[in-house]
């Protein structure tokens, strides 16, 4: 009986091989290779579901594969690693693909793209390496894919390329997680070189290693284990802080939205930024080590949470709007792992995925419906003419502005929750809580801004007036997922359970092995390694209901207030009343300024200055060697004089000095 | 009374270096040669002096394959110092130098 | 297994003797018909008894015959021949090349006077060079190398009215007899300290040489003059750069081919068997010394001499002077640290694949002759164009001369490189490593010029001879697939050495 394991490279495969066939044959096909991309991340999603069955039977996987090199202390292979963590990611990845392989039909098809061939191509190659990260049992393994989910972004984004912004963008994404991704790759070879070992899982995993060695007070690299723990666990979150376009390196995900909408909704919800927290909850064993460590975690995460969120109210754009949401909403997750609440940041990635896909398929259909436009000022009115995208896009608003009872709403009241009660035993993570929680007022405001802005009032310009039709697969992937942002939230029901002492935190006990799991990568396990002690305001059910209270209402007053400016039949851009502060959020903080700045005011010189040295210096003596080498040859050639009596000459003389060598070597004349 | 192996080996070592300084110092191609056959003679002195102080034969006959291999040795020299001077009109070995460094 | 017939031990020389019959049969068709030009027949006699010695040869590699294990070695004569696995070896290696070359002169011997004197004289320098391969004894070693020499001389010299082709045989010749007049000295002062001329018989008697270590030592070094000679090693090379220029470029490929090998394996079987390293130091006479030093001197002399030639054939006749010092590493490094039958091996290896890529690079210069496209790198300029497939044979014959890796000459020099750090010779490692890169420069200059300059001239169509095409594909061919064959011939190579190294 063959068992899902077996079955588990297939997962990756398929869209492989889609790749391969769009590519090879996209444009001899119907829907240019569409339909390949759709069959095999269908059977993807059939196998990550089997696999998540087979893993809920109490059966995990972590096996290798195929060793590729091998040396004296240390062996580089592939692997597979299934445990209830991955085998989740691999249904959430297939499913947003499968649904935005399905969505691209209606979006890309439908409206006569060209380069079809190359899209469908590009988004298996995507798939597959983002499902490759996924079931990754070690962290070179995870890198190489990490790389390749960050190429595919980059040609994806870049998929219009006869825009002069598209190659910018793509660019911009490229270089900027390349430099996280530098961090990374040394922390790869840091924890390679300290442990001697990648994996993820099992007695000869990294993160047991370097348990063993702070717990044996060892030194390593003329640190204690600790110190060194956290300086390699900050390397590899330089590419996390990239991928996830957490705070500083978050700029080029705005940008990415030049991509085609579709792209950026398996960017955003499924691929490349959640590549990066799930990094961080894959290896969370590892951090769980370094008390420095989370908390750098959380406060970047909470300060990008609320700072990407105050960006998100001025925007126009709506996909501008949905970028600036993305980063704040990976901000909560940070926050959430940061804290220790390992559940509640894999519980808002999964929701997030699915509101977020939501959102920004919604975005799509809307910017079908309004031929291709995005300005949010030329929209409104849109709620009757279209029902269904009006409907599953409100869906998802609520969600993301974590409104009762939507699945935004449970998990990032437990991502807040876990901070709440870490900070009151440690008064320095209220800083971070409090950020978080003003964030969630600016999301409930801007996220309602855009509902109110694009459906309701009166429409603005004759496209919205005569919007163009949407078909049954830009509808059906909607209907999904807009049912998945209201429901999905039932998995962790935490504060109902507290409350009515009911066992429904189900992925918590799934997180935490109670179906199976493989040893130490448990919930359970992670809570007792990570060293922050928790404090309640009276009791834990207190704390729960004043903490989900206060986001609650935080949320609805951002709602209110974008209901109050903007659901009027003809809204006005209320932001340009705050002036100065508007042109400062408009121009995102001049991060991208200062970053150019840096860029050619200290890389450029220093490039200039190691160029000079590689031209003058390396080069130098380079071609010192070969024109020495060449005068030498000049030289050496002479000796054939062409008179044979010189030869005999030469020859005698060299035989006689080769005889008093070998004779003073060996002691003859002694 | 026989003459002591080290009288033939030195006059086998006067041989092979007059043999020498025949070929260094020569320019002519037939003086070559014979210098060439002198070394050649000095190897035999050698091999039939050693035959007969090691009480075998080996040196002796291997004395006679060295005169036949001199012998066919000059035959081939001959040839070629033959072409030589057909194409030079001369037997000096320094004037074919055109191939060099 | 039970062998099919059971032959006199004898016949263990088959591959010797068929050259050696072949030669004869030669001059009988030439005493016959003495102005023949029925060149088709003059080639395909040599040429059908190369590949029926090499044929034989390689029957009997595969057999077992001078496999310990399998059907033993072969002494004849008291042992002063004998067929092991190196023997065989390097008959397969002197036959493949007087294959290829004999093909190869059909065609360019298109308009020559002595068709059969050339092809005979071919034939006995070619049962010389077999027979240096089973030789066993200095007598026979002398005898043999003799038997490779004159023809050879002959043969440099054999366009009579060519003035190059004569000042070539001048100085080969030349060189060669004051050579040999060394080598049979130190034969005679080997004997005059040991008292036998048997190489096993010498190595036994050694001890009783202690009187006589310096006779022995002046004898051994005269012994390694005889073979740089042979090998093109320096200081003994200065005939190697003017008679590879001079001579017919199908003599050319024989003469740094076949020849250096058959002198490579003289030397390599009388230091293995007659002068066993730890005695020989006992004594004060540590020849590998003597090997590392003209190793490292030969290479470098070699391929800083070859890299700022203007002319082709000379380029690759240094290029063959810097081929020997790789070769030479084969005994310099026998020091006993390492594992003397690897290096010994490699360097086998190294002549094998040298017989096919040095062969193949001097018949393409073969071809460019009967073009007559001229001498120089400006000259073959854009020969691509023209003759992309010889050209692309000649490309694949100078990578693997550089030793890139996809090409046989990668490996084997690779196996040589490995073997010199083993031994402990890092000095010769690096030597190795700098020149092979020195070397890079001057072939792919060659490359350039065939694939990326254009023609300096105005260039008529050219024809495809057969004789030499077939020749250099082969070469081509065999140049690339031995990579994949490479396990066979490596431990068949180093089996060989295994047996001959102490």
């Amino acid at each position: 009986m063959a068992t899902a394991f077996e079955f588990a490279p297939a997962i990756a495969l398929f869209p492989l091989a889609a790749f391969v066939i769009a590519l090879v044959f996209g444009d001899y096909m119907p829907k240019k290779g569409a339909f390949a991309g759709i069959f095999a991340t269908a059977g993807s999603l059939l196998l990550s579901l089997w696999v998540l069955a087979t893993v809920a039977g109490g059966e995990p996987y972590n096996e290798q594969l195929y060793q590729w090199a091998i040396g004296d202390q240390i062996g580089f292979h592939f692997g597979i690693l299934l445990d209830p963590l991955s085998a989740l990611m691999l249904v959430i990845v297939s499913l947003i693909a499968l649904l935005v392989h399905i969505f691209s039909l209606g979006y890309m098809n439908a409206e006569g793209e060209t380069g079809l061939r190359r899209y469908y191509a590009e988004l298996g190659l995507f798939t597959f390496s983002m499902l490759a990260f996924v079931f990754a049992d070690n962290l070179l393994m995870a890198f190489m894919f990490f790389e390749l989910v960050g190429l595919c972004s980059y040609l994806l984004i870049g998929f219009w390329f006869r825009t002069e912004s598209a190659p910018s963008a793509a660019k911009k994404a490229f270089l900027v997680t390349r430099f996280g991704d530098y961090f990374f790759l040394v922390g790869v070879v840091a924890i390679a070189a300290t442990f001697g070992t990648l994996s993820f899982a099992g007695t000869e995993s990294f993160p047991t290693a370097a348990e063993a060695a702070i717990d044996n007070g060892e030194t390593l690299f003329g640190f204690d284990a600790e110190t060194w723990v956290t300086i390699t666990g900050l390397l590899v979150l330089g590419g996390v802080i990239g991928k996830s376009a957490q705070f500083p390196l978050h700029t080029w995900l705005p940008d990415a939205m030049e991509g085609p909408t579709t792209v950026s909704a398996l960017i955003h919800a499924a691929t490349m930024v959640a590549a990066g927290v799930y990094l961080v909850a894959r290896m969370f064993g590892f951090y769980a080590q370094s008390p420095t460590a989370l908390s750098i975690i959380a406060f970047v995460g909470g300060f990008t949470a609320l700072f990407a969120a105050t960006m998100g109210v001025v925007k126009d754009d709506i996909k501008q709007v949905l970028a600036y949401s993305t980063i704040s909403q990976y901000g909560y997750m940070m926050l959430g792992l940061g804290v220790g609440g390992y559940v509640a940041g894999v519980f808002h990635l999964m929701n997030h995925a699915f509101f977020k896909a939501l959102l920004f398929l919604g975005a799509g259909a809307v910017i079908i419906l309004m031929h291709h436009e995005q300005d949010m000022w030329k929209m409104g009115g849109l709620k009757d003419k279209a029902p269904v995208a009006y409907y599953t896009f409100l869906s998802g608003a609520l969600a993301l502005a974590g409104i009762v009872p939507f699945s935004g709403f449970w998990s990032k009241d437990e991502v807040l929750f876990d901070a709440l009660i870490v900070g009151l035993e440690q008064p320095l993570f209220l800083a971070a809580y409090a950020m978080g929680l003003i964030g969630v007022f600016f999301t409930g405001f801007y996220t309602f801004r855009m509902v109110f802005l694009t459906f309701h009032g009166e429409p603005r310009t004759d496209a919205a007036r005569d919007p163009h039709p949407i078909g049954w697969s830009v509808k059906v992937p909607l209907i999904v997922l807009g049912v998945l942002a209201l429901v999905a939230g039932v998995v962790n029901l935490a504060p109902i359970g507290k409350l009515t002492g009911a066992e429904i935190t189900f992925l918590e006990f799934w997180l935490d092995g109670e179906y199976g799991a493989i040893e130490g990568l448990t919930y359970h396990a992670y809570h007792e390694a990570v060293p922050f002690a928790e404090g309640y305001i009276g009791t834990e059910t207190v704390t729960m209901l004043v903490g989900a209270g206060l986001s609650l209402g935080l949320a609805l007053a951002g709602a209110g207030l974008a209901y109050s400016l903007y659901n009027v039949p003809e809204p006005v851009p209320h932001t340009e009343k705050l002036g100065s502060v508007r042109t400062l959020l408009r121009s995102n903080y001049y991060q991208d300024e200062y970053q150019v700045w840096l860029a050619e005011g200290l890389t450029l010189p220093l490039a200039r200055a190691a160029d000079r040295f590689d031209q003058g210096v390396i080069d130098g003596v380079v071609n010192g060697v070969s024109s020495v080498s060449l005068f030498g040859s000049g030289w050496i050639k002479r000796i054939q004089t062409g008179v044979v009596t010189n030869y005999a000459a030469l020859l005698v003389l060299g035989f006689i000095a080769l005889l008093v060598v070998l004779g003073l070597h060996g002691g003859w004349f002694a | 009374m026989s003459v002591p192996v080290d009288y033939y080996v030195l006059l086998s070592m006067a041989l092979f270096c007059i043999g020498l300084f025949g070929i260094l110092t020569r320019r002519n191609a037939l003086m070559f040669l014979m210098s060439v056959e002198i070394m050649l003679n000095a190897a035999n002195v050698n091999l039939i002096a050693f035959a007969f102080y090691h009480g075998n034969l080996t040196g002796q006959v291997f004395a006679l394959f060295t005169m036949a291999l001199a012998a066919a040795e000059v035959a081939v020299g001959l040839g070629i110092i033959l072409v030589l001077y057909r194409n030079f009109r001369d037997v000096d070995v320094t004037v074919p130098s055109a191939m060099r460094w | 297994m039970a062998p099919l017939i059971e032959l006199h031990s004898w016949s263990a020389l088959a591959p010797t003797l068929i050259l050696a019959l072949t030669g004869l049969v030669l001059f009988v068709f030439d005493s016959i018909d003495p102005r023949s030009t029925n060149r088709s027949a003059l080639a395909g006699i040599s040429t059908a008894g190369a590949l029926a010695s090499l044929g034989v040869a390689v029957w009997y590699i595969v057999a077992g015959v001078g496999d310990p294990t399998r059907r033993g070695t072969f002494d004849l004569f008291g042992g002063q021949l004998i067929v092991d696995q190196m023997a065989l070896f390097f008959m397969v290696v002197v036959a493949v090349v007087t294959a290829m070359v004999s093909i190869a002169s059909y065609d360019y011997f298109l308009e020559h006077a002595y068709q059969a004197e050339y092809y005979s004289l071919m034939l006995l320098a070619a049962t010389g060079m077999s027979t240096m391969a089973a030789a066993n004894s200095l007598v026979t070693v002398f005898i043999a190398l003799e038997l490779a020499s004159l023809p050879s001389f002959a043969l440099v010299a054999i366009l009579k009215t060519n003035r190059g082709s004569v000042e070539a045989g001048l100085k080969y010749f030349l060189i060669g007899a004051l050579s040999s007049a060394i080598f049979v000295y130190g034969i005679s002062l080997v004997y005059g300290a040991t008292g036998y001329m048997q190489l096993e018989a010498i190595a036994q008697n050694l001890e009783g040489a202690e009187g006589f270590s310096g006779l022995l030592g002046l004898g051994v070094v005269m012994l390694i003059g005889g073979f740089a000679y042979k090998t093109a090693s320096v200081p003994f090379h200065f005939w190697a750069p003017e008679a590879y220029e001079g001579a017919p470029a199908p003599i050319s490929a024989f003469l740094s081919s076949a020849s250096k090998a058959a002198g490579f394996v003289i030397a390599f079987r009388v230091f293995a068997t007659a002068f066993p390293i730890e005695t020989m130091a006992d004594i004060g006479i540590d020849w590998t010394l003597a090997f590392v030093i003209l190793a490292i001197v030969t290479m470098t002399i070699g391929n800083f001499a070859a890299a700022t030639q203007e002319n082709v054939k000379r380029m690759l006749a240094y290029s063959s002077v810097g081929h020997a010092g790789y070769a030479l590493i084969g005994l310099a490094g026998l020091t006993g640290t390492g594992s003397n039958d690897v290096v010994l091996g490699a360097a086998m290896m190294h002549l094998l694949v040298y017989g096919f890529m040095n062969t193949g690079a001097f018949l393409f210069i073969a071809l460019a002759e009967y073009w007559g496209v001229g001498r120089t790198f400006e000259d073959y300029n854009g020969l691509a164009k023209q003759a992309p497939m010889a050209s692309a044979a000649m490309t694949i014959f100078m990578f693997s001369l550089a030793g890139i890796p996809p090409f046989g000459g990668f490996f084997s020099k690779y196996f040589l490189l490995t073997g010199a750090i083993d031994a402990g010779l890092l000095v010769v490692a690096v030597a190795l490593v700098v020149n092979s890169a020195l070397s890079l420069y001057y072939y792919s200059r060659l490359v350039k010029a065939l694939w990326i300059e254009e023609p300096v001239v105005e260039r008529d169509s050219l024809t495809q001879p057969t004789g030499l095409y077939v020749a250099i594909i082969f070469a081509a061919v065999m140049t690339v697939v031995i990579l994949p064959g490479f396990g066979p011939v490596a431990d068949t190579a180093i089996e060989a050495a295994a047996a001959v190294v102490p």
